[in-house]
């Protein structure tokens, strides 16, 4: 186990290698010259090399890699090219409004589809899991936008049950009255994709001959499902779950913006906007990293659940 | 570069335009703001941090004006805007042709308290105000503003020799900045300029002091200490700034006149004799979508409500407050910005730029197929006014009565393109007239509202048989192509920096090319003409001759075809005493009131 261990952490290096390379072609092919925006409305020549001077974007590309690279080595990234703001507070402060969201989101929203996937994949074919899975159909048409809108409108503003927008001081006082309505939201996106996915993979287990087995041997339906068929449904669950989470560093930018929570989905918006690379660099790295990390996490638990599998 | 024109501020006038104005801002009792009353405003970008000469964006100078002492600011009623003093005892008297100005600072000013300080109550003096100034030619400080001071004599040179040893020498002696006693301030310029007042009234050229910049040196935009109405409480960056009236400004007491506008009066009336600040506390949340922010404003969460355009068919139908919010109490206060769309030509295009007949035809040709009041309903929904003049309304050197050469004409267009031989091919799009493909290629960033000036500008050219091609550029790419002068025509935008007329005409200035002059327009004709402009006063018949003179050239030769001058609207809640939205003053919240009695419950 941990040779295997050992050996995934260090295939993360070359991969780690080629994003650093495409996070910084990709920025200096599209990203724009900051400088021109930063020296100002009146700006001359000479105030514009000042500043890429100080930048350093004014050095030969070989040059900025390299800083790049001592900067992913070092895990510092220096400051926000815009605000001055150190890329660590950054993301020190805006990371937790956004996981105080996304955390109760993934956690409710994995308990909640695998509920219902078991409860729809029991009564298989039958009314309810055809109206269930239309539901599903309809829910996944629609954008998040237009249920950002529509419950915003109608239970903040016009049922006052939650504040149209706003983020206080206290974790709880966030996660009760701030976040919310934006979990909700980001339920009802979410259950419908992951309802019929997870059914799928629960119908997979239910016509398996170990289940027929069970069913013979006289086992309760509720064991059959919640033990022996949701422990084989879910390596894919797990996959689907582990391949989520990194996604939870870059935020949920439009519920962010629409309800005005400091996260760091709109700090990620921010700094794309200003062309702020300092900030965009270590975002990406670090979901990265993330995505590796919870990858070779996803695997270690693909044995814990199934003991057949092989770790090679 | 020259960028900046004159308002007429002789040593006569001073003195008695500063005199009300010395009584209107005259030391008050201070702690007269309550901190009950708490203000909530809403920005819909976030801001960028509060280091006056570091930043460049609306929001932060919002918060810095109501931190900073800038030795002027202007009259909260007066329109159009009128500079009156504010650290400064009476306006300045000018000398030598606009070529030094001489500040008296008030006695008595402190800055707020701060460890800096190390517990001594700290004074302002014109010293901090030479270091204040000094700090934009700082290249460590990049300043965006350092264009605005560039005609302090002395300072570039010292801004070049920080270059070559990596440290700015902020001890050393400059003729042009001085500070002739403790609270004398001379300012020395190279050339003649009557806007340096007006620079000394914008919002980051509040004075700092040296001790708090050399102890925040780290991070010199977290850490505001002025000696303004507001300090900083709270910052959650990029969501949050809660202000807290400063206990130790020494306050003055609201005694601004009415002007024309009727609405004066009944703030006249609300204001009058009160003791300024009011407010005790500012609270601004960083709102970045207009729903969020509209339905807040209804809910009463916030007390002053920039309302954007697409929601003003709702909320403010036929331009009056809709039948809820008039019911509740709420009330619409409207401007125009001082600001301009226009659209241009690259004048050193070698396709469409230059003064050949023909290419000029073309030029004016595809601005006459433009059709701006379709603009203005469809992009702007009513809420912009159409631009004749490249110096927007509230401007000093507008001209209400001029009218363009270049309407909506797509007609004159078509026979114009016939007559320089633009022939259509079979396909009803236009060749050169030596049969290459006419194609014009206009850039835009990719926005929504981009991408509806992009239809616009297409349904355009189709008028007129001209195949249009979009490029899509983010916004510092553009900069950089149109200060090199490659990028062919953009749609730009110029908002007032201060009130004066040259701020508008030096975006033509040949030598402003590369720069600001996005056209890249160069007339040896235009300039010398501009450059006459510079020495004249600003109120001057004469300098207003010359605007209409050198836009009338501009304008024949197809440079800029212009859009508008859009409107604010500001929407107020009941409890909010005495507002009136500032074309050029951003933190109104120290000229007005609250009363917490009207607040719906």
């Amino acid at each position: 186990m941990s040779a295997y261990i050992i050996r995934r952490i260090w295939q993360m290096i070359p991969t780690m290698l080629g994003v650093i390379v495409l996070v910084f072609i990709l920025f200096n092919a599209v990203g724009g010259d900051p400088a021109y925006v930063l020296a100002g409305k009146i700006s001359s020549a000479e105030q514009i090399a000042n500043i890429r001077r100080q930048l350093g974007v004014d050095q030969p590309y070989y040059v900025q890699l390299w800083i790049f690279i001592k900067q992913v080595l070092t895990a510092d990234f220096g400051a926000s090219w815009s605000t001055n703001e150190p890329v660590s507070h950054i993301l020190a402060t805006r990371l937790g409004p956004s996981l105080t969201l996304l955390v109760p989101w993934l956690i409710l929203s994995t308990l909640i589809s695998i509920g219902l996937a078991l409860a729809v994949a029991y009564v298989r074919a039958s009314l309810t899991d055809r109206m269930v899975m239309i539901a599903c159909t309809v829910g996944l048409s629609i954008s998040i936008l237009v249920y950002i809108i529509v419950f915003q409108y109608v239970f903040a503003y016009k049922l006052g049950w939650f504040p149209v927008q706003g983020w206080g001081d206290s974790f709880w006082q966030n996660l009760v009255i701030y976040a919310s309505l934006p979990i909700i939201i980001l339920l009802v996106v979410s259950i419908a994709p992951d309802l019929r996915l997870y059914r799928t993979f629960v119908l997979d287990e239910v016509n398996q001959d170990y289940v027929r087995t069970a069913r013979a041997k006289g086992v309760s339906e509720n064991r059959i499902m919640w033990v022996h068929v949701l422990r084989n449904a879910s390596i894919p669950i797990i996959t689907q779950v582990m391949a989520t989470v990194p996604g939870l560093l870059i935020g949920a930018f439009l519920l962010e913006r629409f309800f005005s929570i400091p996260g760091i989905g709109r700090e990620v918006i921010l700094a794309v906007e200003r062309s702020d690379f300092p900030v965009i660099k270590a975002i990406t790295v670090y979901v990265a990293a993330a995505t590796m990390i919870f990858n070779l996490l996803a695997d270690l638990m693909y044995k814990a659940v199934d003991p057949r599998v092989q770790l090679k | 570069m020259i960028r900046r024109a004159p308002p007429a501020v002789s040593a006569a006038a001073t003195c008695v335009a500063g005199a009300a104005l010395v009584a209107a801002l005259a030391v008050a009792p201070a702690r007269a703001a309550d901190p009950e009353k708490v203000l909530h405003l809403e920005f819909e970008a976030a801001e960028t941090g509060f280091d006056p000469c570091k930043v460049q964006d609306y929001y932060s100078f919002v918060v810095n004006e109501g931190i900073f002492d800038s030795l002027l600011t202007y009259d909260y009623l007066a329109r159009p805007a009128k500079l009156v003093p504010r650290a400064a005892e009476a306006l300045p008297t000018v000398r030598d042709q606009a070529r030094t100005y001489v500040f008296k600072i008030k006695k008595g000013i402190y800055f707020a308290a701060d460890p800096a300080f190390k517990g001594r109550k700290r004074e302002l003096t014109a010293e901090d105000f030479v270091y204040s100034i000094k700090r934009f030619k700082d290249p460590a400080n990049r300043s965006p503003y350092e264009s605005f001071i560039e005609g302090i004599a002395g300072l570039e040179e010292l801004k070049k020799e920080a270059e070559k040893t990596g440290k700015f020498d902020y001890d050393r002696k400059v003729d042009g900045l001085q500070a002739l006693d403790r609270y004398t301030l001379q300012v020395k310029l190279k050339d003649t300029d009557y806007t340096f007042a007006y620079v000394m009234a914008l919002a980051n050229f509040g004075a700092v002091a040296r001790e708090v910049i050399e102890a925040y040196a780290e991070d010199t935009n977290a850490h505001p200490v002025g000696t303004g109405p507001y300090q900083l409480k709270e910052w959650v960056r990029s969501s949050k700034i809660i202000l807290e009236a400063n206990p130790g400004f020494r306050g003055f007491v609201w005694k601004f006149e009415p002007g024309t506008d009727p609405r004066d009066k009944e703030i006249v009336a609300a204001m009058k004799g009160k003791n300024m600040p009011q407010i005790g506390r500012v609270e601004i949340s960083v709102i970045e979508e207009q729903q969020a922010a509209w339905l807040a404003f209804q809910n009463g969460e916030l007390d002053v409500l920039h309302l954007r355009e697409q929601f003003a068919p709702i909320a403010i139908p036929g331009n009056k407050v809709n039948a809820e919010l008039a019911a509740a109490g709420a009330r619409l206060d409207r401007i125009t910005d001082p600001d301009l769309d226009y659209t241009y030509f690259n004048m050193a295009d070698p396709d469409f730029g230059g003064f050949a007949k023909e290419k000029i035809a073309l030029r004016r040709a595809i601005f006459m197929s433009f059709d701006n009041a379709e603009y203005l309903r469809v992009i702007r929904k009513g809420q912009a006014m159409e631009a004749q003049y490249p110096i927007p309304p509230g401007v000093v050197g507008h001209d209400a009565g001029y009218r363009t050469s270049i309407p909506y004409n797509p007609e004159l267009a078509n026979k114009l393109l016939d007559y320089f031989g633009y022939k259509r091919g079979g396909d009803g799009y236009r060749s050169w007239p030596d049969d290459r493909p006419l194609v014009w290629r206009y850039s835009s960033t990719p926005t929504s509202r981009d991408r509806e000036f992009d239809e616009l500008w297409q349904k355009s050219v189709e008028r007129i048989g001209i195949r249009l091609q979009v490029d899509k550029n983010k916004f510092p790419e553009e900069l950089k192509r149109e200060r090199a002068c490659q990028l062919l025509s953009r749609s730009a935008a110029w908002f007032a920096d201060y009130p004066d007329g040259d701020d508008f005409m030096q975006l033509l200035y040949g030598p402003n090319t590369h720069q600001n002059n996005s056209a890249c327009f160069q007339l040896p004709e235009w300039d010398r003409i501009y450059e006459r402009t510079r020495a004249l006063p600003p109120e001057s018949p004469e300098r207003n001759q010359l605007y209409r003179q050198l836009w009338r050239m501009a304008e024949v030769n197809g440079v800029w075809k212009l859009h508008d001058s859009r409107y604010r609207n500001m929407l107020v809640q009941p409890q909010v005493i005495g507002y009136k939205k500032h074309p050029i003053l951003l933190a109104e919240y120290m000229y007005y009131d609250l009363d917490n009695t009207r607040r719906r419950r």
